[in-house]
């Protein structure tokens, strides 16, 4: 017997061919449709076999556990057919939920998920045996009745894969999924890519490190990213604004790495049935709920299956745009030297070059009008950029970064080069920029993608689209009739479609030459609708968030002067890819800049922490430079009765002791004890007066952050919607913002592993700087006491009588020990 | 037939204990991830269609058929231990149906009936 046609050896399988057949088990190459399943994530699909071979899980559990997949799908050949396993109830298809039940009388077996079904009191009163569920995967393998276990036979010819080749060939598998086994010995496959260094050559060589590095982090974000397919998706409908279709659903977030965000483009799905055909739109993300429901425009307008509301399926359409932009600025960095000024080129590249200072006429004075005034530091800031040109400014917590940025940029505008650029990584810190600098009265173009045009924004008229539709110009401008047209009727006849184009582009080129200055991100000035554009005079913002060949796109448009704007003892650039990340792509320009001798200018004076706040931060990460421009007095909040344990000191180290756990992706922690806690705290915060929008909980971990959201909504003792309001995030995704209230969960409790993330210096120093009015932290002294840095954090709580740990009514200080620090942090 | 020296397990207590960590955060995650739903919007589609269970005689049965004879087949591997012959129900779409399949008479699952069979019949 040959079921699948490879050419019958004796026994009836070709193990040695087992790799040609589709439904082979892609370790082992076991082929017998009995003992195989398929992997169900459409990125995945993969065959795998339900042999333990050499490891501890069969091998379907393996990939299973290994991939964070879930849903499995059974052989046409099998006993059951080609089958994806879903609970009978409620179509749950976690398989590492589901398990088999029986009927009392009959002998008839069916799938039940372990929650919420098995759980549901209704079930019990039917003819189904509750008290027997036994799980579909028992002892790391799939029952073997379900999918059969190989034969000794069967698994002695087939490939002896060991645990280390299956990690490693995972891992190969979510940046290429097609590899094969004989890929892991390649070489190139392990090799580590070249790492960055902190002097170039030329801008080939640059580009010979960096771009790799962007391929490596492309290939991982595509991977990341298509993997995050989602069926079984209920819809609401709604019609937006401009006419268009929305549609409203969950996109449950499993995988904590994933965020999505406005202009995220996803595909919604209609599989089709007896009476409704096939369907499908791509769409972008206008917006996010607070619910965390995702609202999607559709670009479809005709034939969308509005009637229907569940069934749906949902995936992730990967732009390469900002990676091809990246590649784009590096080439373009190398061959065209027009494309920044000689003395940039050599300074990016860490070659000596002669001292330059431009020379230009300062300005009488050095604030601009509609901003606050400057300090001192900022105004010696502002002067020492303008006569420089290449500039770094350090913008500790709270020091007026985008005041002095938005002054500088004043300044530049008004030395008649051209039009300044003004990018910075994220969206909303160019929005804060847009706002501030067009309030001093330059004439401000926010530029963005595309995709974001739905996205609303607090700077909206100044967005480039905003403007193009409200462009004060006659009523029967030709654009604005065929815009009408457009919206009314959705879409233009071809040859219309033609002219609205070309007018729109004129007139969006129009726009964007009048202004004084032009705003986007940093990916954006890499837009086609700049392409024609030249920047002698650029600011990037927030410029220790972005890689390297990010913050070249706004560069390479002809740039004479540049001024980067950040913080490198705050966190840095998100990179997924670990191996990219391991090769320096995570250290920014700004960085790299520093490193290199460039000194950075650093702003003083701090508005934003009470000065007890600002104390521990100044000294441990900016050498006790870090002034305060706010008084006690400023900081006092008055009317809120809250147990600060030293009066006037609106600060506390809440000792923890209860233990950490693993949770979401086998990559993320939770600690239940500090999250009950934090619970109490909120409740306590709530109780004394304080607002639900004052307050902010932050944690380094997402498992902890979704778990406590969760459990407040569970558990909060007051009403449900104050605890809805209160934002729980990662401590990462609050950098640059602030609340009045800062409650920090550390997590980590543990007797032998380390701290993970808190070991990073300059996550605790934004975890410590967002707080204004006051902090209170909750973690493990006694693991915490390691780390060098916390243990000095530890020390300053308790020697300010701050450590302490009982009941929130009856706080007393702790005498918990310490342990020595382990090595010095570098 | 060729003989082959019989296979010594060797598996790596350190890569067994990574592996249980894993598939212990997958399980929690999982039944975490469930248990925010809502119990009360569940729907219950759980009672046992008579009628598709009725006697092989049906026309339905015939669905089964291919399924019956890969286990049939492959009865033999497992070591002459009895087998029961029971009926999986799923949903094709909104079509509920049978397939059969033969599960060792010794798994907990059947096992568990045959206790319960056991114990109404002495009350
Ligand atoms: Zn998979
Ligand atoms: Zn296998
Ligand atoms: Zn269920």
């Amino acid at each position: 017997e040959d079921p699948v046609g490879t050419g019958a050896v004796e026994d009836g399988y070709d193990y040695s061919k087992g790799d040609f057949v589709e439904h082979a088990c892609r370790y082992c190459g076991i082929h017998n449709p009995a003992c195989v399943a398929r992997c169900n994530v459409p990125s995945c699909r993969k065959w795998f076999c339900n042999s333990r071979g050499n490891t501890s899980g069969s091998h379907i559990v393996n990939h299973l556990v290994r991939a964070k997949h879930k849903e499995v799908c059974l052989h046409k050949d099998s006993p059951l057919g080609e089958t994806i396993l879903e609970c009978y109830n409620c179509g749950c298809r976690n398989v590492f939920l589901l398990g088999f039940i029986s009927a009392k009388a009959e002998n008839v077996v069916v799938l039940l998920c372990r929650e919420p079904c098995l759980s549901v009191n209704a079930l019990k009163d039917m003819n189904w045996d509750l008290s027997q569920w036994c799980p579909l995967i028992d002892d790391r393998c799939f029952l073997s009745w379900l999918v059969k276990v190989p034969s000794e036979q069967e698994q002695l010819r087939a490939r002896q894969i060991s645990a280390q080749q299956i990690n490693k060939v995972e891992e190969l598998w979510k940046t290429n999924p097609d590899a094969s086994l004989e890929d892991l010995e390649k070489p190139g496959v392990d090799d580590e890519p070249q790492p960055v260094v902190l002097k170039y050559e030329d801008a080939y060589q640059y580009q010979n490190v960096f771009a790799p590095l962007i391929k490596l982090e492309a290939d991982y974000d595509k991977m990341m990213k298509e993997s995050q397919s989602k069926d079984n998706v209920t819809v609401r409908w709604d019609i937006g604004l401009n006419k268009k279709r929305v549609a409203y659903f969950v996109f449950p977030k499993e995988d904590n790495e994933l965020r999505l965000v406005p202009g995220d483009e996803l595909r919604l799905r209609y599989p089709g049935d007896s009476s409704h055909p096939t369907w499908q739109s791509v769409g972008h993300v206008i917006k996010l709920t607070a619910q965390e429901e995702v609202a999607l425009e559709l670009r479809a307008s005709q034939g969308v299956p509005t009637e229907l509301n569940v069934g749906f399926s949902v995936d992730f359409v990967w732009k390469s745009t900002s990676f091809d932009r990246m590649q784009g600025a590096m080439k373009t960095f190398a061959v065209d030297e027009t494309s920044v000024s000689g003395y940039i080129y050599h300074h990016l590249l860490g070659h000596e070059v002669e001292h330059q200072i431009i020379r230009n006429t300062l300005p009488r004075r050095f604030g601009a009008p509609g901003l606050p005034e400057l300090n001192a530091s900022q105004v010696l800031a502002v002067k020492s950029v303008l006569q420089k040109p290449v500039s770094l400014i350090q913008g500790p917590p709270g020091t007026g970064k985008t005041v002095t940025s938005a002054a500088i940029v004043y300044h530049m505008a008004k030395q008649g080069q051209g039009q300044v650029l003004v990018c910075a990584p994220s969206n909303v810190a160019v929005d804060q920029l847009a706002e501030k600098i067009s309030s001093t009265g330059l004439k401000v173009v926010r530029l963005c993608a595309k995709s974001r045009e739905a996205v609303s924004s607090p700077v909206e008229h100044l967005t480039l689209h905003y403007q193009v539709r409200h462009l004060d110009t006659s009523e029967k401008s030709e654009l604005h009739k065929l815009q009408q047209l457009k919206d009314e009727q959705g879409e233009l006849s071809s040859s219309d479609e033609k002219k609205y184009k070309a007018l729109k582009r004129a007139t969006e080129r129009e726009i964007l030459q009048s202004a004084d200055v032009i705003c986007c991100t940093c990916v954006g000035a890499g837009d086609p609708r700049l392409s024609n554009f030249r920047f002698r005079q650029v600011l990037i913002d927030e410029s220790t968030q972005a890689t390297e060949p990010e913050c070249l796109i706004p560069l390479v448009l002809g740039v004479k002067q540049v001024v980067l704007v950040g913080d490198h003892c705050q966190l840095g650039p998100v990179i997924m890819c670990k191996k990219a990340a391991r090769a320096g792509l995570a250290q920014s320009l700004f960085e790299r800049l520093v490193i290199l001798g460039v000194k950075p200018f650093r702003l003083q004076v701090q508005y934003r922490m009470h000065p007890c706040l600002s104390e521990f931060p100044s000294n441990c990460f900016y050498e006790g430079t870090l002034q305060n421009g706010v008084t006690v007095n400023e900081r006092q909040s008055s009317g809120i009765d809250f147990p600060w344990p030293v009066p006037n000191r609106p600060m506390f180290f809440y000792v923890q002791m209860g233990q950490e756990e693993i949770s979401a992706s086998g990559t993320s922690y939770l600690n239940r004890t500090e999250a009950a806690n934090v619970e109490k705290i909120v409740t306590t915060f709530l109780r004394s007066g304080v607002v639900p929008s004052q307050i902010g909980v932050i944690t380094p971990y997402e498992g902890q952050r979704a778990y406590i959201v969760n459990y407040m909504a569970r558990n909060g003792s007051l009403r449900q919607q104050l605890y809805k309001e209160i934002e729980v995030a990662s401590v990462d995704s609050f950098q640059g913002r602030e609340k009045d209230y800062i409650i920090l969960s550390c997590v980590r409790s543990n007797e032998h592993q380390g701290i993970g993330f808190l070991n990073d210096p300059r996550r605790l120093n934004v975890a410590l700087t967002r707080a204004r009015y006051g902090i209170v932290i909750l973690g493990n002294p006694k693991v915490l006491s390691k780390q060098p840095l916390w243990n000095s954090l530890l020390t300053h709580y308790k020697e300010h009588e701050c450590l302490v740990e009982g009941p929130l009514n009856n706080l007393k200080q702790s005498m918990v020990q310490f342990q020595k620090p382990k090595k010095i942090y570098n | 037939n060729v003989e082959v020296r019989q296979k010594v397990m060797n598996v790596d207590p350190k890569e067994q204990e990574d592996f249980d960590r894993e598939l212990k955060a997958l399980l929690q995650e999982s039944l975490e991830s469930r248990k925010s739903e809502a119990r009360s919007r569940l729907p219950l589609n759980m009672m046992v269609p008579m009628n598709v269970l009725e006697g092989s005689k049906d026309s339905r049965a015939t669905e089964s058929e291919s399924g019956e004879e890969t286990v049939d087949e492959e009865g033999g591997n497992a070591g002459g231990s009895s087998k029961v012959r029971v009926k999986v129900l799923m949903k094709k779409g909104h079509k509920q149906q049978t397939r059969q399949m033969l599960i060792p008479a010794d798994s907990s699952i059947v096992q568990s009936t045959k206790q319960q069979e056991a114990a109404e019949l002495e009350e």
